[in-house]
């Protein structure tokens, strides 16, 4: 069923986005995008944490805590769109059946998981002085909890297929799957939340200075572009691996 | 064969298994009772305690229950090779993998839902809440068990293959658990749980049109 | 500058340990991806290499 590389570039040949689904012509592409992404990453990184550190003003009521925030609110945001994009990859790959796709879902995962994880610690830490608590059932971190076990569920299911062919397709079913059911938990837990707990006090919830709001912007972008070139990288790789066989490969990696 | 005739012989098979294997059935219920009965034993014998921790040891233990069940959907079927059978019939796989969940729940539903009350009363939950209890776990067996199988097509005669699909499917009955617990806890604060029955009974019926046939394409994927 | 001192960009008013062991276990995970990223990259090219020699 899944078409073969030759094939497809056969069939789409008259257009030219269809070259780079095959992985000849986008390695050395992604290789450029990548480089770029790493630098745009490091500049608006130390631009962000500049602003976030220098010019944004101490929080009226949180004081100097709440600059967690500038990485926090990034990491638990891109945890989220990580998801959605391998979710699309995933999708596109059963559609169109093109390899690159499942291997772009497979790239973007760990880099996901990562985000999740430094969502709910950097959350821990600052929940601690705001909450009291490291740990607060709180409907935010409880999402973030779950998505990380997605994330989890999505790359254990990949490694445990010898057949990566079959692995790619079984685990872009079950991130389909997960994509759909993503809003379902959230709403759910944000309802539970609120008859355990009532309201409870969120970090950041009071109104943000201009400045903040700049600094949590920046990083945002800043994680956004670390994401896309540790994603490439792993594409990159991933490629490597596979094609050992192909000619243009021992070319590319002289 | 008409695909009424088809589903309705996969369903009443099913069951004649269900009914014949003793172990199908009775493995699920003992695994259940005693993971209720573990519980007393790590946070004491006070009926107030036990009764704020009943509802959710009660709930989590039937789905972990009705999880344990999930390889034999279709295991079996692939070493005997009654699963190419299935495959290569010209009904839709979507309606027979419907047929076999539908059977599965049914008979897991009912077993677990009936020994929930009586596992109630160990923890020390008035009769309505029982019953409410017992009207959940019917409501939340199939919508696991529709879920599940599409883990369960995936990973068909996979290594590790129950404790990944553990790892797939618990995240995901998290909206179940969250409205089946509360519809019991409402009914021991004396509040009306039809909220939370309406959502029970939404999500069951998105299972039901939607992973039947997910897990037909994961069959196909999994036996390719 | 709205730090009277390094000590008390430090000491993020009495809340170092939190801010800074937020960006630390940032940093932590960051360092820790990009060493697997390039352990993986070195992995593949050995193995596409060795294939290539014989």
């Amino acid at each position: 069923m899944a078409r073969t590389e030759s094939q497809s570039h056969d069939k789409f040949a008259g257009r030219w986005f269809w070259r780079y689904a095959s992985p000849a012509a986008f390695f050395p592409l992604a290789g450029k995008l990548e480089k770029l992404c790493w630098v745009i990453a490091a500049v608006l990184t130390a631009v962000g944490l500049y602003i976030g550190f220098f010019v944004a003003p101490t929080d009226a009521q949180q004081g100097e805590v709440y600059r967690v925030i500038f990485i926090h609110v990034p990491a638990a945001w891109m945890a989220m769109v990580i998801y959605l994009a391998m979710a699309f990859w995933s999708g596109t790959g059963l559609v169109l059946g093109t390899r690159l796709s499942f291997m772009m879902s497979h790239a973007l995962a760990p880099t996901g998981a990562m985000m999740a994880v430094v969502a709910l610690v950097t959350g821990s830490l600052w929940g601690r002085p705001t909450w009291g608590t490291y740990w607060v059932w709180d409907a935010r971190l409880t999402s973030t909890l779950i998505l990380f076990f997605l994330y989890v569920g999505y790359m254990a299911l990949a490694a445990s297929f010898d057949d990566k062919k079959k692995g790619d397709r079984a685990s872009a079913l079950i991130a389909l799957v997960g994509a759909i059911n993503v809003p379902i938990i959230y709403f759910s837990v944000k309802w539970w939340n609120t008859l355990h707990q009532g309201s409870s006090v969120r970090p950041g919830s009071s109104s943000m200075a201009a400045t903040m709001l700049t600094a949590m912007m920046v990083m945002t972008f800043a994680f956004w572009a670390y994401a896309i070139a540790a994603a490439l990288h792993r594409l990159r790789t991933q490629v490597i691996e596979r094609e050992r066989e192909a000619s243009w490969l021992k070319e590319a990696i002289k | 064969m008409s695909l009424r005739s088809a589903t309705s012989a996969v369903f009443r098979r099913e069951l004649q298994l269900f009914a014949r294997r003793k172990s199908d059935w009775a493995n699920p219920l003992m695994f259940f009772l005693i993971v209720c009965s573990l519980f007393p034993f790590a946070v004491g014998s006070e009926s107030e305690k036990l009764k704020l921790i009943g509802i959710g040891v009660i709930f989590v233990g039937a789905l972990l229950a009705a999880m344990l069940s999930l390889p034999r959907l279709f295991d079996e079927d692939a070493r005997d090779g009654s699963l190419e059978l299935m495959l290569t019939s010209p009904e839709p796989l979507a309606a027979l993998i419907l047929a076999r969940v539908a059977a599965l729940s049914l008979a897991l539903g009912v077993a677990l839902a009936a020994v929930t009350p009586v596992f109630a009363l160990f923890y020390a939950l008035p009769y309505d809440v029982a019953g409410m209890l017992a009207l959940n776990v019917l409501m939340a067996v199939p919508t696991l068990l529709l879920v599940g199988s599409i883990a369960a097509a995936l990973l068909v005669s996979a290594r590790g293959g129950a404790i990944l699909t553990a790892v797939l499917v618990l995240p995901l009955t998290i909206p179940t658990l969250i409205f089946g617990a509360s519809a019991a806890l409402k009914v021991l604060y004396g509040e009306s749980p039809a909220a939370e029955l309406a959502l029970q009974a939404a999500f069951m019926l998105l299972a039901l049109a939607l992973c039947p046939l997910a897990a037909a394409a994961a069959l196909k994927i999994s036996t390719d | 500058m709205m730090w009277d001192s390094w000590g008390a960009f430090w000491d993020m008013g009495g809340r170092g340990f939190f801010v800074w062991g937020s960006y630390g276990a940032l940093a932590i995970a960051v360092i820790a991806e990009l060493v697997m990223l390039n352990r993986a990259r070195s992995n593949a090219l050995n193995a596409s290499h060795e294939n290539h020699d014989h």
